[in-house]
């Protein structure tokens, strides 16, 4: 190397490596404080790992931008050309308005009761079993259906849902072994999915009548709707379960917490905040740079893959102090775990519903909480969550 | 000071007006809109960090 040029900082760290998937954070670490943007020799992409740059960066779509696809692979961008991850404005805005008075927080007021009534009745269920897995019999049961009721999906099917969902996050990243033993579950889902954009099969009044509705005046096109139910779908699914899931094991693993939480449920929604916070259940997406961009001493070319490592960004030390460690009074609203900007989660407000209900539901009909097993983590390597969660429950006695 | 307000970004996330009351609330329909007329100085630090939440960029702050 010689000593007058600087050479691009560069890493051959694996970050979709079994062992790295399995406890990211040493490795982040050092990524972070190696360089602002450290290109990655094995996948041929920068990763960015501070939290302003990171910030910035999911706010400048122009010189970012999405419609190359925001995965790693040409395979699987291809597959997501034309929807609403991978457009940019004014594309984008149009694809984004066919659903946003729904799921913005002015649409939602209208289901807070049904959510709410739904979560009560699942932890009641729960509660009466006194030792169940709050990843098979919770996270993965209440989101699905809440999603499931408002697209107007038929109950037949959506077995299929969190499995395809999780398949097709693990295929933004490289194809790692994971995304090719999930293949089936993603190809069965595609298939169920390909079929739903058909009024005979939708709920009147959903979500999914509201984007055939928009085929019908022009503006999507049949593929762009299928298109459109799959990234709301999808991004509904993994997300929210693997959030939900974390909290299961913070309860469990932190009394302090559970018990702040009961004495005051208003605590429901900072907590949550905290929690996607600290775990960051999709850990980043990609964009392209339009332009050659310099991120301190680092110049990331015209062209280049760019990670925007959200799990990285959320444990930035100089955005969140002792960021390792869950802090209820935190309340960190400006996190990155939803993107920010223009591509922010558009789902985020249903999101906390679930979320804000469910922990209400929590607080009113659960005493104690307690590890009734092992937990076992998730080997996604895009989204960190877990498979399982053992717990055992007492019920509050004024309940 | 001044705020930008970019009223189609706005999905009505509401995180302004929860961090800053006194400055951002939310109108009838749900989208944002400011409480006051001025940002005057006590008012500041308020407005900026509700404008830093906002996570679809639909606020900035102009000096």
């Amino acid at each position: 190397m010689s000593e007058t040029t600087t050479a691009t900082p560069s890493t051959d760290a694996d970050l979709f490596a079994p062992e790295v998937v399995a406890d990211p954070f040493p490795t982040l670490t050092a990524l972070r404080e190696q360089a602002p943007a450290v290109y990655s020799t094995k996948y041929d992409f920068y990763v960015l790992t501070r939290y302003e740059d990171v910030r910035a960066t999911a706010g400048d779509w122009e010189s970012f931008t999405s419609s190359k696809g925001v995965g790693l692979t040409e395979q699987f961008n291809k597959q997501l050309v034309g929807s609403v991850l991978a457009t940019d404005p004014p594309e984008h805005d149009a694809l984004r308005e066919v659903l946003s008075d729904k799921l913005a927080p002015r649409g939602l007021a209208q289901i807070r009761q049904q959510i709410s009534d739904y979560a009560t009745s699942l932890v009641a269920e729960c509660v009466a079993k006194g030792t169940f897995d709050g990843v098979v019999d919770i996270a993965r049961v209440f989101p699905i259906n809440v999603v499931g009721d408002l697209v107007g999906l038929p109950m037949e099917g959506r077995e299929k849902m969190h499995p395809g969902a999780d398949a097709t996050f693990s295929g933004f990243g490289p194809f790692v072994p994971y995304v090719m033993e999930h293949l089936p579950q993603l190809q069965d889902y595609q298939a169920w999915m390909g079929t739903m954009a058909d009024r005979s099969k939708l709920t009147p009044g959903g979500w999914g009548e509201a984007i055939m509705d928009a085929v019908d005046d022009g503006r999507l096109t049949q593929l762009g709707a299928i298109r459109t139910v799959s990234a709301y779908l999808t991004a509904g699914m993994d997300t929210t379960v693997n959030a939900i899931a974390a909290l299961m094991r913070l309860f469990a693993d932190r009394p302090d917490v559970w018990n702040a939480l009961k004495a005051d449920p208003k605590l429901a929604a900072p907590i949550f905040e905290e929690i996607l916070r600290l775990e960051s259940p999709v850990v980043g997406f990609w964009r392209v740079a339009t332009k050659d961009v310099e991120f301190g001493e680092v110049t990331v070319p015209e062209g280049s893959k760019v990670l925007l490592h959200w799990a990285a960004a959320n444990r930035d030390p100089q955005k969140y102090p002792n960021p390792d460690t869950f802090d209820i009074g935190r309340n960190p609203l400006d996190h990155v775990a939803f993107g920010y900007g223009v591509h922010a989660c558009a789902g985020q407000g249903l999101a906390r519903m679930e979320a804000v209900t469910l922990l209400e539901a929590f607080a009113a009909q659960i005493d104690t909480i307690e590890l009734a097993g092992e937990p076992i983590r998730g080997r996604n390597p895009i989204v960190r969550g877990y498979e399982s969660v053992p717990l055992r429950v007492t019920p509050r006695r004024d309940a | 000071m001044k705020i930008d307000i970019k009223l189609p970004a706005c999905e009505g996330h509401g995180l302004c007006a929860q961090t800053a009351p006194g400055v951002y609330e939310l109108d009838d329909e749900g989208y944002v809109r400011l409480v006051v007329d001025e940002i005057t100085p006590d008012l500041e630090a308020a407005a900026e960090a509700g404008a830093r939440v906002c996570p679809v960029a639909a606020l900035a702050v102009r000096r």
